[in-house]
């Protein structure tokens, strides 16, 4: 018996949303190990299964920007300027732990998947 | 004829400048705009390479649709906007539900309100509408007032430090559940309502059961004389109502409900009676002397010292009336809450 109030679609959807955000970082910083601009970042995430749109991503780099994980520089190519990230030396490190976090969850994850399994 | 490219830049930049006008005036607006701007070149470059030919009005206007209406992009480009964040906001509820609903309203309903109608000459409509005119920009400066604090405590991290300063040993012990009214409690009342009740009614044949030995030289005055009927009334209810909880313990809403109710009249009373004692012309209101000693000046100067003695005493029990009813409000919404909470619990436990 339910009582009717909760479910459906929308809340499967704002837990997908739930489950994503912490995924891009991780995906964000880990696509910046080497140097690109916005849009191609935002290509090669789409292109791996991870689509953002435009006012997703780059506040988000602005952020890991802030927070010292990321650096960028304006940068003519093409004849026109594009702003090109790429991870920090703090970024590299944090990066490297998160997913070392990650294999822990995903690890931990997996067991319990397993034991409500049996 | 426009050259398609340069159309399409064009559309980019009105696109740009409608993003702008909504984004807040920052160090990294033009940033944001720039780096926007060369995402949507890039874009149009991309299906321009697919496509083999320069983008028309559709198919531009499908790349800045996909994009977002340019608020909504702003919106989402722009920093996060909150006048109180999620760590603030329980305790923002609790102080303004505290401030509107257990502070404000009652202070008008039992303070403001009566004074309105005590100055208003008797038109208690203008009285109400005043009371409800004041209680209503009231609610919106206090609340006003709590926003600014919270939004300023937000904007200053005031509540970081207080947030780590909390300690798990200093909770409050947990609250046993509610329990039926007591049986015991229920006869008290009913037996001393009973014997107030007898001793109210004795009082116009025996006065001295209230004024003692003066009695040989003190009679009841007018107020006493008004205000006596609905005192018995007020009594007789508070008799009804004791048992009518002890015939009815199940009826666990009756005890808040009708000792809410009895203050209320009781309040009302008062009220009249404080109002009546300002219009009466006579100094001796409450008691005055018997004919036999009405020109002695020892007497006169005693029925005054009791008047005022029980007017002080009206006034005393008037603020402590005001006061019981404030509490008994917060008590019977308190119980209609856990009632509602209780009845949400088991609807979904048994929709488990």
């Amino acid at each position: 018996m339910t009582n009717g109030t909760q479910g459906g679609p929308e809340v499967l959807e704002n837990l997908k949303l739930e489950l994503r955000r912490g995924c891009l970082i991780v995906a964000v910083l880990a696509q910046l190990r080497t140097e690109q601009y916005g849009y191609t970042l935002r290509k090669a995430l789409a292109d791996d299964g991870l689509a953002i749109d435009e006012g997703t991503l780059y506040p988000l780099l602005r952020r890991l920007e802030t927070q010292g994980l990321l650096v960028s520089q304006w940068r003519e190519e093409d004849k026109r300027n594009k702003r090109f990230y790429h991870l920090s030396p703090v970024g590299e490190q944090t990066l490297t732990q998160l997913l070392e976090e990650w294999q822990n969850i995903n690890q931990s994850l997996n067991k319990i998947l397993q034991e409500a399994s049996l | 004829m426009t050259n398609p490219s340069s159309r399409n830049m064009e559309l980019i930049d009105r696109y740009l400048q409608a993003v702008r006008f909504w984004l807040p005036r920052t160090h990294r607006q033009e940033d944001l705009l720039a780096e926007l701007g060369e995402d949507l070149r890039s874009q149009i470059d991309d299906k321009e390479n697919e496509l083999g030919h320069p983008l028309d009005k559709a198919e531009m206007s499908e790349i800045l649709k996909r994009c977002g209406s340019p608020m909504m992009v702003a919106g989402r480009l722009g920093p996060q906007r909150h006048l109180i964040g999620p760590a603030l906001f329980p305790i923002y509820e609790f102080v303004l539900k505290m401030v509107l609903f257990w502070i404000l309203v009652p202070v008008f309903i039992f303070i403001v309100g009566p004074v309105n109608v005590a100055n208003s000459g008797g038109n208690w409509g203008l009285a109400a509408a005043n009371t409800l005119g004041n209680l209503w920009s009231g609610l919106f400066i206090a609340a006003g007032i709590v926003t600014l604090v919270f939004a300023v405590i937000e904007r200053t991290n005031a509540h970081l430090g207080a947030e780590c300063k909390w300690d798990p040993l200093k909770l409050p012990p947990v609250r046993r559940e509610e329990r039926k009214p007591s049986l015991l409690k229920a006869l008290c009342e009913l037996g001393f309502g009973f014997f107030g009740l007898i001793w109210l009614l004795l009082l116009p044949q025996y006065p001295v059961l209230i004024l003692g030995p003066a009695a040989a030289f003190l009679k009841a005055g007018p107020m006493l004389h008004t205000f006596y009927l609905p005192i018995v009334l007020l009594s007789i209810a508070a008799l009804l109502r004791s048992a009518i909880t002890l015939a009815r313990p199940q009826w666990t809403w009756f005890p808040p409900l009708s000792q809410l109710l009895h203050t209320v009249l009781t309040l009302i009373v008062l009220n009249y009676m404080i109002q009546a004692i300002g219009k009466t012309p006579s100094a001796y209101p409450f008691v005055v002397l018997q004919d036999a000693v009405r020109e002695s000046r020892k007497y006169f100067q005693l029925a005054g010292i009791v008047n005022v003695s029980i007017l002080v005493s009206v006034a005393s029990a008037w603020l402590g009336v005001c006061i019981a009813a404030v509490v008994q409000t917060w008590q019977f919404m308190r119980y209609l809450r856990k009632r509602t909470s209780g009845a949400q619990r088991t609807a979904s436990i048994g929709a488990q």
